[in-house]
């Protein structure tokens, strides 16, 4: 059950996928029931409101959730081999095809390490030779943009975000992953740098044929950058399909919610969102039927007894909704 | 692509100002710059340097006379010579000599107690805050009933026992402060541990020791540094009261605690005598607190800056 509309073979799949974290005794289901998979050389957008599982996601591929007051269920290949079955040292075997760049570009450096080293961890771990070492942390800062020479020595603080966030990536190229989860990198970027960072994230992709799986709560960002989108809403998967799909024929209400959201700088152009019936259910007491109801123009008597399941949409794209749209979204046509 | 900010590839050319110049070539300068200690730090920091090099080479400083061994008459008051300094005890030896010997006493008990409770509260905190659960719960369970027990006591108990000796209690003092570093670990690691580079090093396949000596355990030092000398103080205080009782260094062996308890009996007569091992205990706690404030205060202040 997924859209196919990629050829390729896909080198990541995610099946029925579930994560819940115990608090206090109860069960907060963070990611409810997900399948989804990658192709080699694709990008799969995740968007999605804060708490929609988003990022929750990205550290389930890499099985780096906590092991304590965490439930997962469901599974997720990679070649064939499920990850979330393997042993600790198979699984650290694996870890240098999938790699994951974070958030915030300080944070994921330890303050205590000089450029040189962090770019080289993941080899290090690997028990690379030294020489071998020092030439692919070269090659990965060369495809970022540096010069080995002049930043070997210095620590993270003394670089911008941008500049960080670019680290970041080199850290991830130089073990030579076959797929990156990117977890908002350019979310806490001025937005001149968001761009310079998404275009060497394109550059590279296309160059070493690298699976992406590209987080954001930014519709833009993820429209430039993916080949296919999957919109999140309270841990559930609502709409996947091609960008085109998604962004000028959005099926589902909240996807349409979300486009009416984006900021357009034409102001006659914007279509006026409906501001009428926004409750937001507690995550910790999920309400009957469609998590999405509860703000939803379209919601019917179906939609608070069943869940939807996803399906396929008029246009092509798969949508978990009893009452798809099927006209075109005029204002992001527009924009 | 052009880089952002300070281009670590930046290169003068013949018109570049010279600001620009050196912004680029030490974007770092404002960073390393440490806040300068006032007066009353910079004091202490030189007077524990002394202390530590009375403890290490006493026995070398030239025309000293042996603590152990009576030097002139007793209970003779202060005059202006080397070993007189600070007067005569009960048994005619010179105080000035059993306080600097005392210094090492004090300083080989406060390093082999901190030791002791350091390596094992460094390992109980790294492993109660990277694992959590029920360890986590022994080690606060540990640690609580260590602070709801009162150390004097504890250690005149086993002094009962075992008679007094310094092993006995450098172990016990030792022990004590096992939960106080245990926390500071642990809640460090806990902090940390949420950090994306601990993350970041997992994703790599680093082992978990891996992630806890090589990843943790350097940003957990400015904590453990700044509340280290607090803690020594108290180690100094408690000895203090220990050997003042007559429970902590046995008899004849040099120690401040010992030196007031038996200058108490001629206070009344000779009320100079106990000046010498009461400023000792005084000046050197207030040295080793002034310098952890002066630590903690220093680590707060990098923490706004990051």
């Amino acid at each position: 059950m997924s859209s196919d509309t990629t050829m390729a073979e896909p080198i990541l799949t995610a099946t029925n996928l579930s994560v819940g974290f115990m608090r206090g005794g109860k069960e907060m289901k963070a990611v409810d029931d997900i399948s989804f998979s990658v192709a080699a050389g694709e990008t799969l957008g995740l968007v999605g409101e804060s708490g929609s599982g988003k990022t929750t996601i990205g550290r389930a591929i890499l099985r780096l959730l906590p092991s304590a007051n965490t439930t997962s269920e469901g599974s997720i290949t990679y070649k064939g081999a499920d990850i979330t079955g393997l042993s600790k040292t198979d699984m650290r075997n694996m870890r240098g095809r999938l790699q994951m760049i974070f958030q915030d570009p300080l944070s994921s450096f330890n303050p205590r390490r000089n450029v040189e080293d962090i770019v080289a961890e993941g080899l290090v771990i690997q028990g690379r030779p030294a020489t071998d070492r020092r030439e692919r942390v070269k090659a990965a800062l060369a495809d970022v943009g540096f010069d080995l020479e002049a930043v070997a020595g210095r620590r993270p603080h003394q670089f911008s975000g941008g500049q960080c966030q670019r680290i970041a990536i080199a850290r991830a190229l130089a073990v030579q992953p076959e797929l990156i989860v990117c977890d908002e990198p350019v979310a806490s970027l001025d937005v001149s740098v968001q761009a310079q960072v998404i275009n060497l994230l394109q550059d590279i992709r296309e160059s070493r044929k690298l699976a992406l799986i590209f987080i954001s709560h930014d519709l833009a960002v993820v429209k430039n950058v993916s080949d296919r989108v999957a919109v999140l809403y309270m841990g559930r998967i609502v709409e996947i399909g091609t960008g085109p799909e998604i962004y000028e024929r959005p099926a589902h209400p909240y996807t349409r919610t979300l486009l009416e959201a984006v900021p357009v700088v034409d102001a006659s152009r914007k279509l006026e969102p409906d501001g009428r019936r926004t409750v937001m259910p507690s995550r910790n007491r999920p309400q009957s039927g469609c998590a999405f109801r509860g703000r939803c123009p379209r919601a019917s008597t179906i939609c608070e007894t069943t869940i939807p399941i996803l399906g396929q949409a008029p246009r092509g794209q798969m949508v978990a909704c009893h009452h798809p749209h099927d006209e075109p979204a005029p204002g992001i046509a527009a924009a | 692509m052009t880089d952002i900010g300070n281009n670590p590839g930046f290169n003068p050319g013949p018109d570049a100002k010279l600001s620009e110049i050196v912004r680029a070539a030490t974007p770092w300068s404002s960073k390393l710059r440490l806040s300068s200690g006032s007066t009353s730090e910079i004091i202490a920091a030189v007077f524990l340097v002394l202390l530590i090099l009375v403890a290490l080479f006493v026995n070398f400083i030239p025309g000293l006379v042996s603590p152990k061994l009576p030097y002139g008459d007793f209970s003779q008051l202060p005059d202006w010579s080397l070993n007189g300094l600070l007067g005569t005890d009960d048994i005619g030896r010179s105080i000035f000599s059993r306080v600097l010997y005392g210094a090492r006493t004090s300083m080989t008990i406060v390093a082999i107690s901190t030791t002791i409770a350091l390596v094992a509260g460094l390992m109980l905190g790294l492993l109660a805050g990277y694992y959590r659960g029920y360890f986590e719960r022994a080690v606060d369970l540990f640690a609580n009933a260590l602070a709801a027990m009162p150390s004097t006591l504890v250690v005149l108990a086993f002094v009962a026992v075992t008679g007094p000796s310094v092993v006995t209690i450098i172990v016990v003092l030792g022990i004590f402060d096992i939960g106080t570093y245990a926390r500071v670990a642990k809640a460090g690691v806990i902090s940390q541990s949420n950090r994306d580079y601990v993350l970041a090093a997992r994703a790599m396949g680093a082992t978990d020791g891996r992630i806890l000596l090589r990843e943790i355990l350097p940003n957990l030092i400015p904590a453990l540094t700044a509340v280290m000398p607090t803690l020594m103080a108290g180690l100094i205080i408690t000895e203090g009261s220990l050997s003042f009782l007559g429970y902590g260094i046995p008899a004849p062996a040099p120690s401040w605690g010992g030196m007031i308890a038996s200058s108490t009996d001629l206070l009344s007569r000779f009320p100079l005598l106990i000046l010498g091992p009461v400023l000792a205990i005084v000046i050197t706690v207030y040295a080793f607190n002034t310098i952890g404030d002066y630590l903690a205060q220093r680590l707060n202040n990098r923490e706004r800056e990051n």
